[in-house]
């Protein structure tokens, strides 16, 4: 218990004992008056328990089948949905069902993209990327040369490794 | 907490009826639906004022408490467990009704003005009739003086006062800390010294 209140409450309800009483009682400025609310908060509880006690419910009995009823129509209403539920589960085109064929019309979409794609035939790509294949290293002036393409499409940059190279061939110009 | 049953029966089935209930056993729900019955009827009651409300909010904790069973795992008493489906329900529709602002006046309490103390239709009991309005003018200062009070706080003070439950049964029960309790506690007793000291000084 931290705050007055707890303790006051505490203390009317004779839920204090031993040294948190004393200590309570002692940090009382008017011991008296506080008695006095004491005696005052047992006359409510006599008050409240005297006048308003138990309420009869009348109609008891009309009153357990009323919630019988309720629970009954309410459980009907339940197995109709689930009812409802399952019909419509029983149905071929069901929601996840087009989903998953929607997702597997697309996947063999991408599929069959992807193989058209990459049987492009080299004269579909840029005119750059065409001039820097016909660009031929001499084999005589650098044997050794060999020549490395990386490509980045979707950057359209096209790098063009050489190695070994003494000289750039004569006819080579990019452009 | 008290029940309608006999206190063996409520030791010796109700596990074995929440067991029951979830596995769907509406029988074995009826069985606690009569044990707790008048308890819930009768907090909800002292806390909207209102027979007809009561009575809705009473059912409508109970097919709550019907729907979620299932999740019920035993770990507190069943009837703090159910309180809480109570003060939920509760409390959420006085909020609603605060909302709202409707601002109707009890029926209660209509019902007080429009009886004619002398009429024949004054129902018969062994009280005299002139005790019997000062009893019901007495109960409706107290209603009126709930009113005045939060919805936590009537529910703290009505699950203390009225039904004897520990502070650690009523946190569980609201769903918040024993020290909340305490402090809504302290208030709402002021509250209510407040406003019915001239009542309780002259019973």
């Amino acid at each position: 218990m931290k705050t007055f209140e707890e303790k006051w409450t505490a203390w009317l309800d004779g839920q204090l004992s031993g040294r948190e009483l004393a200590k309570f009682e002692a940090s009382l400025p008017d011991k008296a008056a506080a008695e006095v609310e004491k005696a005052d908060a047992r006359k409510l509880r006599q008050l409240l328990k005297q006048e308003l006690g138990a309420r009869t419910l009348t109609n008891q009995e009309f009153f357990s089948h009323q919630v019988h009823e309720k629970i009954a129509q309410e459980d009907a209403e339940a197995s109709q949905s689930s009812g409802r539920r399952s019909a419509t589960t029983s149905t071929w085109w069901t929601i996840p069902r087009l989903l998953w064929a929607g997702t597997l019309s697309l996947a063999v979409f991408l599929v069959c993209t992807l193989f058209v794609v990459h049987e492009k035939t080299p004269t579909e790509e840029s005119s750059y990327l065409t001039q820097i294949l016909n660009a031929r290293v001499d084999p005589v002036v650098s044997p050794n040369a060999t020549v490395s393409m990386f490509e980045v499409k979707q950057d359209r940059v096209t790098v063009l490794w050489t190695e070994g190279l003494q000289s750039l061939p004569a006819d080579y110009a990019a452009k | 907490m008290q029940t309608e049953a006999t206190p063996a029966q409520a030791d010796v089935s109700e596990l074995d009826l929440v067991r029951r209930c979830q596995a769907g056993d509406t029988e074995a729900f009826d069985e606690l639906v009569t044990r707790y019955r008048t308890r819930v009827f009768s907090m909800i009651y002292n806390m909207v004022h209102s027979e007809q409300d009561a009575w809705d909010l009473a059912q409508d904790s109970f097919l709550k408490a019907w729907k979620s069973i299932k999740r019920f795992r035993g770990r507190s008493a069943f009837y703090t467990w159910i309180y809480r489906i109570v003060m939920n329900v509760t409390i959420d529709w006085l909020r609603k009704k605060q909302v709202k602002g409707a601002g109707a006046e009890f029926d209660d309490a209509i019902q007080l003005r429009q009886v004619d103390p002398a009429s024949k239709t004054v129902p018969k009991t062994e009280a005299l009739p002139y005790e019997m309005m000062e009893r019901d003018e007495i109960r409706a200062r107290i209603e009126q003086a709930i009113t005045q009070l939060s919805p936590e706080q009537r529910a703290v003070i009505l699950m203390k006062e009225l039904e004897d439950m520990q502070y650690h049964e009523i946190a569980e029960a609201l769903g918040c800390s024993i020290g909340t309790v305490m402090s809504r506690l302290f208030y709402a007793r002021k509250k209510l010294q407040n406003l019915l000291r001239d009542v309780y000084e002259n019973i």
